[in-house]
């Protein structure tokens, strides 16, 4: 991921509320929005971005660009994405949220085959502080630094992040996978692409509930990144519905009949902290632990 | 959402799936005009399990029989649900029963097949010889064939068992279904199927493009245009702290630090959970807003309200703004914005202090102090609320003039909120 204030954005239903409302919001940060695209709306012009029916014909006009925005109806989504792929777009960030499950295996499947980066859907998006912002993250909270900030939930990561600029630690970037139960783009991805990143000395991870991968995902931290990782989790005290995710358990559940839910994500620490990933207990301690981590590395 | 029995069974026929001739019961008197022969089963059409065991199946022989079990089921409970339909069956003699299933792994982001040959109703025997095909690329029969051959099956049976998953899958996918399971699959001497149970999960997020599978649901689900109620975490009925945040994750996270900090949260809602997009759409953000605020304060032994409202600063204008007048209206008085005469406003609270409540050049403070005193006549819960922005002059203003405690800091917000609580309970205690 390469995300300068020069990288060209493309926006998918632009003429939507939340599009037009957002496009000029990102207008406003400095992104550099080079076309949007809505079907029937070719032709139409918002304020300094050309509007085309398709996106072969954004690009026509543009040339290459290097991330879309999705902003179209949830069950126009799947079929706005496979455009995006077909035109060889490298990175998707989907706003939308509430689309059909099996739409999204769907677009994953062909993603994968693509190598294509899909972020969300029910992503907020990325920001890069100061430079860049991709997708409906609020700015004020976020300052420009060196902490990498990856997270699943939505308002809690504006939590986190505001929580780090008021004790001085800057963001490098601010990614948000999205709050849907199937995800493109995960935990252990964007590890490995801020691992890389130079502009990024340490990751803070914000997880909220769900997902069955922590065990990989903790054992991944321990022994490929070399960064410091600090990790934070909500909801230790509330058992949240749905958070049995895999086949073999919905179903082990479903015969039983009902079973009490117990919170997983107190089972998510006690993996972190096994692999020796510090976990904070809430957002104010995650700059201290940054800061010890820093001065240890 | 889960179909009923009978439901699921429609759709099964429709597909291709084999099921038994059945006829639905609305009532016992239907049984006299019974079209399939007996012995017949009948079964309560409850969306739980463990009917069977419940006694919500039964066999019946002849039309009085028949007649005496439909009473029976209709009156009888299964985990609190009464039936509002029986399901008369044939009856169907299987000499094996096996369990198939077709289920989306929201953990691995694939569908994924499975089958037991030991199908029914005990369970640790049906888990133990459970099988898994996970479709991983689009779907083909091969997937089909290779569950029916890990299940063990030989023969005719494969072909067989794995044309039913085949058609489950088509189902599934056809209808955008979160799970379609078949328990039992019944399997004659002659090596014939049959689904004898069926269950389908829907999801809520396709039913839209799915009006067929809407018309099916007895209580048909439409675009509902009124605002949004609050959304509701959690209730506990001993506790006595009221969370109000404007999204699951931030609930989540105010309920972890007052329990860290010992309070006892008594009921969280979520307002504008989809955040900015809710309060986009006019001002349905600030009717459930209203809503919430009310819900809590009528909720019983709530000492004290803890809002949490993380958003952009227009938003907490808006926040701040309706918080404020609600407060206001709480006493009779007016609110202090977005009105032009409030002499006119007549205070509806038999006070003392009536005549400031009307007297437009009452200062905030004055006003302050004056509605401090009357709130600690009231049962209205204590406020602490969080928002961030003190420095923002507007909503310093109007938070000023009504008295809560509120601040920027989240865990001086915490622990305001519990000291309160605790400090309310003793006094209680002392009187």
């Amino acid at each position: 991921m390469n995300l300068t204030p020069d990288s060209k954005v493309l926006i998918q239903g632009i003429t939507q509320p939340l599009g037009s409302y957002y496009a000029a919001r990102m207008k406003t940060y400095g992104t550099n929005i080079v076309a949007g695209v809505d079907v029937g709306k070719g032709g139409y012009q918002l304020p300094e971005i050309p509007v085309f029916d398709l996106v072969e014909q954004a690009y026509q006009h543009t040339g290459p660009v290097d991330v879309t925005i999705i902003f179209v109806e949830p069950y126009r989504a799947l079929d706005a994405a496979l455009e995006a792929i077909d035109a060889g777009i490298p990175q998707i960030i989907i706003s939308t949220s509430g689309i059909p499950p099996l739409d999204v295996v769907r677009l994953l499947r062909k993603a994968e085959a693509t190598k294509t980066l899909i972020v969300g859907p029910g992503s907020s998006g990325i920001i890069v502080p100061g430079k860049v912002l991709l997708g409906t993250q609020e700015s004020e909270f976020y300052t420009p630094g060196s902490v990498g900030l990856i997270a699943n939930a939505g308002i809690l990561t504006y939590e986190v992040a505001l929580a780090l600029s008021q004790a001085g630690l800057g963001q490098s970037i601010g990614v948000n996978l999205g709050n849907e139960a199937i995800v493109g783009s995960s935990f252990r991805q964007w590890l490995e692409i801020l691992a890389t990143d130079e502009s990024t000395q340490a990751i803070v991870l914000v997880d909220q509930s769900g997902g069955s991968s922590e065990e990989a995902t903790a054992e991944f931290i321990a022994n490929v990144i070399d960064k410091p990782v600090i990790t934070y989790f909500a909801g230790n005290y509330t058992p949240v519905d749905k958070q049995v995710d895999n086949a073999d358990s919905i179903i082990a559940a479903q015969l039983s009949g009902p079973v009490t839910k117990t919170s997983t994500v107190q089972h998510k620490v006690a993996t972190f902290k096994q692999a020796k990933v510090p976990v904070a207990q809430s957002p104010s301690e995650i700059p201290q632990l940054v800061k010890k981590a820093l001065k240890k590395s | 959402m889960d179909l009923l029995e009978y439901q699921a069974k429609t759709l099964f026929r429709e597909i291709g799936i084999p099921v038994l001739p059945s006829q639905g019961i609305n009532r016992p008197a239907d049984l006299k005009s019974l079209h399939i022969p007996y012995p017949v089963v009948l079964k309560s059409q409850v969306p739980t399990g463990g009917r069977g065991r419940a006694g919500g199946i039964r066999f019946v022989e002849n039309t009085i029989d028949a007649i005496a079990a439909a009473r029976a089921i209709f009156n009888l409970p299964i985990l609190g649900r009464y039936p509002q339909i029986l399901l008369a069956e044939s009856r169907y003699d299987a000499e094996q029963e096996f369990y198939l299933a077709v289920i989306l792994d929201y953990g691995l982001g694939r569908p994924v097949l499975l089958g037991s040959v030991r199908g029914g109703i005990r369970i640790e025997v049906l888990i133990e010889h459970l099988q898994k095909v996970v479709v991983e690329q689009e779907f083909s029969p091969f997937y089909a064939r290779r569950l029916a051959v890990q299940m063990g099956l030989q023969g005719n049976l494969i072909e067989s068992v794995s044309g039913i998953v085949q058609k489950m899958y088509q189902l599934f996918l056809q209808k955008d279904l979160d799970l379609v399971e078949i328990n039992p699959l019944g399997i004659s001497a002659t090596g014939e199927v049959m689904a004898l149970d069926g269950k389908i999960t829907i999801n809520d997020n396709a039913l839209g493009r799915h009006p067929e599978l809407a018309n099916l649901l007895s209580p048909i689900v439409n675009g509902n245009l009124e605002p949004q109620s609050p959304k509701t975490q959690l209730t506990d009925t001993e506790g006595n702290i009221g969370i109000l945040c404007n999204s699951s994750c931030l609930a989540a996270m105010t309920l972890d630090l007052l329990y860290q900090e010992k309070g006892k949260p008594g009921s969280c809602l979520i307002v504008g959970e989809d955040g900015i997009d809710n309060w986009h759409s006019g001002s349905s953000g600030e009717q459930q807003l209203q809503m919430a605020l009310k819900q809590l304060i009528e909720a019983k032994g709530i000492k004290v309200i803890l809002v949490n409202i993380l958003s952009s600063v227009v938003h907490r204008e808006q926040v701040a703004e309706v918080i404020t007048n609600y407060f206001l209206a709480q006493f009779g008085e007016t609110p202090m914005l977005n009105v032009t005469n409030r002499r006119e406003i007549p205070t509806g609270v038999a006070s003392t202090s009536r005549q400031q409540a009307i007297n437009p050049n009452t200062t905030a403070n004055q006003k302050s102090a004056s509605l401090k005193k009357r709130f600690h006549k009231t049962s209205l819960p204590q406020f602490v609320i969080r928002l961030i922005g003190r420095t923002n002059d507007s909503i310093q203003e109007l938070l000023a003039g009504i008295p809560v405690y509120w601040m920027d800091n989240l865990d001086e917000a915490v622990t305001q909120a519990v000291s309160l609580a605790q400090s309310t309970v003793e006094k209680s205690r002392q009187q």
